[in-house]
Formats: structure tokens, sequence, C-alpha cells
């Protein structure tokens, strides 16, 4: 067992953890983070898609001791119920852009990222942000819509 | 002005989809999502021979292994006095001799048949006790000749799958007339002829399947993802473990998409419900990814020579198919139901083909058994004859649209039965067809194709018209509705979400009869105890499900009127409800729907109501898809798809549209890139993992054109919907492999091209386009 120390979702944390233990893992049975899904092994599904510093890291890829002092978002710390729903959140009901909603909080975190950064991305820019996200329902068109829909509404929030 | 609630939630509206607040918090409720105290993990050993004969197991180093529970084997399961699951009992085995029979043991007995193959159960404390444990289980394996691929399998002396099974034939049906059908062709005026493949493919939802079991008061619980949770209930209580009924409850949470391979009993289900009852604790599994290409069920794999009779004018005459379907190692009743009769039910589709013979065998190989997939049977028939549709246009030289025109179903003739009896009630094809092309703008492809050739691109064009049929042919649906006096109306039905927004829908069918804002209406589904019925499968849910949904929602309404009639103290005749609200005609005295419940002795109106639609519905549509080829590449783009599609009334519009278009991506991604592999001589699984099996990623396609056309509701349930959730995987299939051929046949390589076999992925698209291999 290690002594993990992190911050997750604003809260800092300190918790016991098996060294080979996944960040995944932690979230899910450690911290009762279930938002955060597994739907692959192999890093390909993009599910289990979190912030780590803010950049998008597939959770059931690394070790939960590889977050050791660092700022961990999931889904859950995004917003939602009991709290305010964040625009990227809205925009995915908006735009119908989930049907089973397995694949739709790695969706949603891999498209926070992008926006922090390219606050107004192309088409182009949202298929490269997303290609590493699979999505069987609804055919992706939507979620591109959803993501262009919450890069609208998080623009209008920023002007002064 | 006051709008009615009823206007503003009820159906024929896009109603915001209840289901969507918590998935989008990330407070779903997936079967992996919940623990229980005391809960143990199984991990399954599976085997790593496609065909082995089980020597020995020796489980003595697992037992001795720190948190490693039990283990158990197959002859474990025997001695319990488990049964196997039965194989399918429909269909003779070929030539009308009895089939063989394929019992397939929840962990496999004696022999294994395929590689994944569950063969030992290895229950720990954590989840990595039992992956320890199921790594120190040694299974002492005979090797046997395999066969993974249909030729193989049909070959002279090949290895046998099953000992009884003559030639690795597990059933045959025919249909038609054979004799009609030789006359047709020989006073055809063209004959057109294919060899057709439906790959394998993995229906892959993107969650796993996952089965969580407790044991309370001599009774099991397993919490799982499912389609069917009454089906599961039923298999394993009546048919494996010879339990009561009620020995055993189901229970489902969300489905992280089902596609048809959650329908139905599996053996890790068994096999959950086994320890669970064994250890009286809670007991966990969820298949890893890899896990679930290897043993959850498969789709398509058939082999088809197709040929088309046609008269001068472009008429058919005669259809003749001669099938093979690989159905894997296990012929179970849905694997081998889909091709020998579901999909054999709409092969005319919507053309008037009076004369047919097909022919249709399932073949057994060491591969893991093949069920039902988004569709099942249709998108294979429908991708065949809209092949043959095509190349008759191309040798008669006449436009794809018009051929097809030509042969259609007219309105007058409906109600039509098609030359497999089944009777279509309603279908305006020629309509959906016209509007398409306009949608579409088929007829200025030229331009387009001109401005792809600048760019350097081959541009292609491709549609496909057709029907499908919709229902599970099981047409009873039990709905329960409870108005609570607390002021909400919930309704419990058996159909199952994975994904639909079933909830939504239904609940907009609610507010539509009681006139209630839909925040009033609660829809639960998923737990065996609260009621039986056959599930979500066959784009049943909307015409059965909510149809009976409406009907107990009336029937609560009429029951309801009657207890108003004796508080306000009048006759029921004289009362009339209004938006919640019942009221003594012509005066002021009234009482409130919730009011009125609470008023009850059970503080509730209560209402089981079981109610049946008459018949399949016959969704229809006509797709098109234009694409671009890189010739220097062979790379396929879509560059366009449009779509219109009857499906009678849409009780959710963007619902229904999402359903066809991310089906309508399921469809591309058999046309151009989905493949499940096995190699031939080990007869391992190549495509097992997310890395090797190509699913649609966000780039395939930037926008869909679809239209519904509601004027043409179903006759056979009272909310005149039709099916809709196979509809787009269904015409995707052939409309864009219809594209690429047209855009390599422009290019002079309509020969080569009509040879290809899906996927159309660009090396083969590229051979086939420069004559020679990549």
């Amino acid at each position: 067992m290690s002594s993990l120390t992190l911050e997750v979702n604003g809260q800092a944390t300190r918790l016991q953890v098996d060294s080979h233990r996944l960040l995944v893992e932690v979230l899910r049975e450690q911290l009762g983070l279930t938002g955060t899904h597994v739907g692959c092994d192999t890093s390909q599904c993009g599910a289990c898609t979190v912030l780590l510093d803010g950049a998008p890291v597939r959770s059931c890829t690394l070790l939960a001791v590889q977050a050791e002092g660092r700022k961990v978002t999931t889904i859950e710390g995004l917003g939602g119920i009991g709290a305010e729903r964040h625009p990227i959140q809205q925009a995915f009901i908006d735009c119908h852009g989930l049907q089973c909603g397995f694949c739709t909080p790695g969706m949603i975190m891999s498209t926070a990222a992008l926006l922090q950064h390219t606050p107004n991305p192309s088409q182009e820019q949202i298929e490269h942000a997303l290609e590493g996200n699979l999505c069987r329902c609804t055919g992706y068109v939507n979620i591109v819509a959803a993501v262009k829909q919450a890069a609208a509404t998080l623009a209008q929030g920023t002007k002064p | 002005m006051n709008t009615p609630v009823a206007q503003r939630f009820g159906s024929g509206q896009s109603v915001r989809r209840i289901e969507d607040p918590a998935l989008v918090a990330g407070k779903g409720c997936f079967t992996d999502d919940v623990s229980l105290p005391g809960q143990t993990f199984l991990a399954l050993l599976r085997s790593p021979y496609p065909h082995a004969r089980i020597v020995a197991v020796d489980s003595a180093a697992a037992l001795a292994l720190p948190g490693v529970v039990a283990v158990y084997t197959g002859a474990d399961l025997l001695r319990a006095g488990l049964k196997p699951m039965a194989s399918q009992p429909m269909f003779p085995g070929p030539g009308g001799a009895k089939a063989p029979q394929t019992p397939r043991h929840a962990l496999a007995v004696d022999e294994v048949r395929f590689v994944g193959e569950a063969v030992v159960a290895v229950v720990g404390t954590t989840a990595d006790a039992a992956r320890a444990g199921r790594d120190a289980v040694f299974v002492d394996y005979e090797e046997l000749p395999n066969v993974v691929q249909l030729d193989d399998a049909l070959a002279d002396g090949a290895p046998k799958v099953w000992a009884d099974a003559a030639d690795n034939f597990a059933a045959e049906a025919r249909h038609g007339d054979a004799q009609a059908c030789d006359a047709a062709f020989a006073r055809a005026a063209h004959v057109v002829a294919l060899e057709l493949v439906n790959q394998r493919l993995a229906p892959a939802s993107l969650e796993p399947r996952s089965v969580l079991g407790s044991f309370e008061d001599g009774r099991v619980t397993l919490r799982m993802s499912s389609q069917m949770p009454s089906g599961v209930r039923d298999t394993l209580c009546n048919a494996v473990f010879g339990w009561p009924t009620d020995k055993l409850r189901v229970v489902v949470g969300d489905v992280g998409g089902g596609f048809g391979m959650k329908t139905g009993a599996y053996p890790e289900d068994i096999v959950v419900a086994h320890c669970t009852h064994a250890l009286q604790r809670p007991v966990k599994w969820v298949a890893e990814r890899s896990e679930e290409f290897l043993s959850a069920s498969h789709g398509r794999d058939i082999r088809s020579q197709a040929e088309l009779a046609l008269d001068a004018d472009g008429r058919v005459l005669g259809l003749r198919v001669h099938t093979q379907a690989n159905v894997g190692a296990y012929a179970t009743a849905t694997g081998v139901v889909i091709q020998l009769l579901i999909g054999p039910w709409v092969t005319t589709s919507i053309y008037d083909i009076r004369t047919i013979d097909l022919k249709l065998q399932a073949v057994l190989t060491n591969t893991t058994p093949v069920g039902a997939y988004r569709g099942a049977g249709r998108p294979e028939a429908i991708y065949i004859i809209e092949r043959l549709m095509d190349a008759a246009a191309r040798q008669l030289d006449m436009d794809p649209a018009e051929i097809r025109r030509r042969n259609m179903i007219r309105p007058e003739q409906m109600p039509y039965t098609n030359a497999m009896g089944q009777t279509y009630d309603s279908g305006k094809f020629e309509s959906v067809q016209t509007q398409a092309l306009a949608l579409a703008d088929w007829a200025g492809f030229d331009a387009r194709a001109a401005e792809s050739k600048q760019r350097g691109k081959l541009r292609g064009r491709g549609l496909a018209s057709f029907l499908e049929w919709t229902g599970g042919n099981v047409f009873e649906e039990r709905v329960t509705v409870n108005v609570s006096g607390d002021g909400f109306i919930e309704v419990y039905s058996a159909t199952q979400a994975m994904g639909q927004g079933i909830a939504t829908s239904y609940a907009q069918l609610v507010v539509d009869v009681f006139g209630v804002s839909i925040d009033k209406v609660r829809i639960v589904q998923g737990d065996t105890d609260r009621g039986s019925g056959f599930g979500s499968a066959g784009s049943r849910s909307i015409f059965v499900g909510g149809s009976a949904i409406q009907v107990a929602s009336k029937r609560t309404v009429e029951k309801a009127q009657g207890l108003a009639a004796e508080a306000l103290e009048t006759a029921p005749q004289d009362i009339e409800y209004v938006e919640g609200v019942f009221r003594v005609v012509g005066t002021d005295r009234k009482i409130g729907l919730f009011e009125l419940a609470a008023r009850q002795a059970d503080h509730q109106v209560f209402v089981d109501s079981t109610s049946a639609v008459q018949a399949p519905s016959w969704p229809n549509a006509c797709h098109i898809c234009e694409v671009e080829v890189d010739p220097d590449t062979g790379v396929v783009e879509v560059a366009s798809y449009a779509s219109v599609n009857d499906v009678g009334r849409a009780i959710n519009p963007t619902i229904v549209v999402g359903q066809l278009d991310g089906g309508a991506v399921q469809g591309l991604g058999q046309a151009l890139c989905e493949q499940m592999t096995y190699d031939r001589g080990s007869g391992q699984l190549l495509s097992a993992t997310l890395m090797d099996y190509a699913l649609p990623r966000v780039d395939l396609v930037r926008s869909f054109k679809t239209r519904l056309d509601q004027s043409t509701p179903c006759l056979t349930n009272p909310l005149g919907v039709k099916g809709v959730g196979e509809l787009g995987t269904i015409g995707a299939t052939p409309a864009a492999v219809n594209a690429v051929i047209d855009a390599l046949a422009r290019a002079g390589a309509g020969e080569r091209a009509a040879a290809l076999q899906m996927p159309l992925v660009s090396e083969r698209v590229w051979s086939a386009l420069h004559g020679r291999p990549a």
C-alpha cells in the first residue's frame, strides 16, 4: 500500500492505495465516483477519460500513484445533478448527443479539455479531439453538434 | 393563453429526454456502478484452443491462493444438477434429417469448441484474487482439429465441430417454389448473379456485459445489463437450474447499449447465479473487452449465391438465393432462426416478386456462436436484394431508381402478402423513394461528380429502397399503472431500455392520455418482480410496449372515472376528465386525479393491464449515400447521406432521427470498416480488441439529411407507429456499398467492383480499381 495525496474535483484527498491500482479503479471503487466508465482495457474507447491537471487522460491506463500531487477532474466535478449543469452537459442534452450514455462522461471530459485551449474549434479540431472516444449509439453527428453548441455558450459567457 | 400540457409534452414532439440529466452528470446506474457488502468477484478461465478435449482440470494451486473463495468446473455444475442450454428446436438438418444437438454448458464439459469458451470459474474476495486464481488453474487439453471458415467446414473430410453433425450442417430451410423459379429463370431476358458476403461483426456495445448476483431469503437476484430480464430469468429457472421462477429475480438498471447482443441468457449469467446460490453471498462479474469479443454473441456471417431473373423491361421474374450461414460452435435458436427464417421474411422487400427459391443452411464452425445483432437477418437480406437491383440496373443500363420503381408494390396492393406469407399493412414505397431522390438531389449528381473529379476524387451514388419486419412476433405486453396519492403516476413496463430513450417516449404517451405534466410521470423498467414480458428486441418497444402503455393509461382513467363518480356521487357517464381533473359535466363539482387517488384506501389507483397489437410493423425507407473514392489510396469518404423514412407516427421525432442516424453509422461500419476475423489454422480470433476491430469513429460521417414521412400510419397498432430501431442500420450498408461500386464502375472497374466484399477498406477498393493487389 502507498499513501496517495491528490486533489479530486477540487477536494484535497488522501488515501491508501495498492501501488498497482489504476486511477479509474481508485476513482470508482475507493472514491465512489462511478461516472467514469471502463469500456475497454486498451485505451481505445475513451469512456474513462478524466482531466489530469486539465489534460485529458485515460484513467484506465494510468496508475493511481502517478496522480500523486495532481488535480483530477471527473464528470462529477464538472457539474450536473446537485450542482449547476455545465454548458457542455447541457449541450449534450440539447443536441441529443447521447443515447445509452455510457461513453458520454468520457466524451464530455474530452470536450472540456478541447474547449479549454480551443474555445472556437473547427470541425477538424473537434474530430481530432474526439477521435479517441468511441460511441456506438449516436453516430457522432449530434456529439459534434453538442461540442459546437457548448463552445458557443461558453464564448457568450466569457464576453465582458 | 394557456397551452395545454398535453400539447406541450405529449407525443409527436421532440421533448428533451428525461434519461439525460443523470447520464450527463455521471449519475447513471450501470450494473458495475453497484457494489454490495461482502461482494466477491468472478473470473473465468477461457479456452485458448478452438477445439480440444478437456483431459483434466487441476484447481489445487488456485484454491491455495489467498483470497480465492471457490473454483467451479463444468463437471461441478453438472453434479449440481445444472442442465445445458438446448440447441435450436425449429429446423431439421440437411435433407430433412434430424438436426444435430449442440447442448451448451455454462462451463465446458469434456470438450471446448471455440476460443474463449468458458471452462473454469474462480471466485475471489477481490477482482485481483479471482484473476490470480484463474491464472493458477491448470487445464490439460488435448487439441483437436478445428475449422473456423465456411469453406473449410464444408470441405470433404473436414474436422467435425460436433460428432453427430454430418458435414457440419446444423440446420437447413427451403422456402418458395424451386420449380417455378427455374421456369422464371428459363424465360428471363436478363439474369444477374452475385456472390455476396455479409461478414461477421461484433455488436460491441460500449458497456461490456456485467452481472452482480446476490442472495437473500433463499432467492437469487441478478442485477445485470440485459435487454430481456424475463427471458434470462425463465431460461435460467426453467431450462438450466430447475428452479421455480420466483426463486430468481432479475433487475436491470441503465444498459450501455445492447444492439441485440444482450438478448437472452449467457453462460456467464448462469455461472454468476450458480456461484451466488452456492456461496450465498454477492458475486460480481464484469467482462473485459477482449472477453466481450470472444464470448458475447457475434452477428451476420453469411455467404450467399444470389440470382435475379428479369424480363426485358427490368421487371423481376424470379429470385434465387442460396445462403450458408456460419453460426459458430453452437446452433442457438436465435442464431439459426435469424438466418433461416427472419431474413427470408424480407428477402423480396418492397418489390412485387412472387417467385422465389431460397435455400439456407446453418453451418457449425469452431467460432463464437452467432446471435442477434441490430437488424438480425434483415440487413443481410436487404443487402442481397439491393445489391442485385443495382447489378440489374447496370446490366440493363437503367437508372437504379427506375428499376426499383418498376418493381415496387403499389399502395393499392395493400395489404400485401409476400412470397414468404408475410403481410404488409401499409407502405407508399414509390412516394418515399421519390422524396428521397429529391432530398438527395439525385438528378444533380453529375455536377457533384464533376466537382469531385476536379479534386481528383471518384464520386459514386448508391441507394437502397427497402422495408423491414419488426416486433419479434411477440405482440402482447403487460403494463402496470399506479396513480399515487402522492402526486405522481408510476408506470411499469417489462420492455427494457438500452439507450433508445424509451422512458421519455413512454412518458409522452402517458401525458397524452392523462394530460398531466411530464414531470408527474415516472417510467420504471427492469425488475422481474414487478412484471414479465419479452423485453426489448426487434424494434418492438414503441409499437408493442408503447401501445400497451396507451391502453393501460386509458384503462386507468376509466377506472378512476368510476371512482370519481362515487366520490362526486354521480354516474360515471356524467363525468368528464380533462388534464388531471374529473368534473361533473356542466357543474363546478370536481376532484383532481391525485386527490382522488389519495382518498382511496390504498392511497392509489392501480391498474394491471395486458394488451396486444395485431401484427408486426413494416417500417420502410429510401437511403441514398454518396461517396468519394481517392484513386491513389482507395480510401472511401462518405460525402453525403440522405434518407426518407416511413416510420408511421413518430412519438418523439428527435429520438427517432437519433435512432436512424446512429443506426446508419452502424450500417456504414459494416460497409466500410468492421470485420471479425479468425485465423485459419490456429482458430484464434484476431480482432479481439478495439485496437483490431475497427468501429466507426467521429470522422466517418459529417452530416445526415434525415426526413420522416409520417403520412402512412401503421394500421395494426393503436398508435400508428412502426418500429425504428434497426431501420437505419439496414439501409446504410447497401446504400454505401452501392455508392462505392458506382464510383468504381464509372471509372471503368465495374466488374471487379461488383466482386468486392465488405468491408470496403482502402486496400480492397484500390485493388478493385487498379486491377492488381495493393
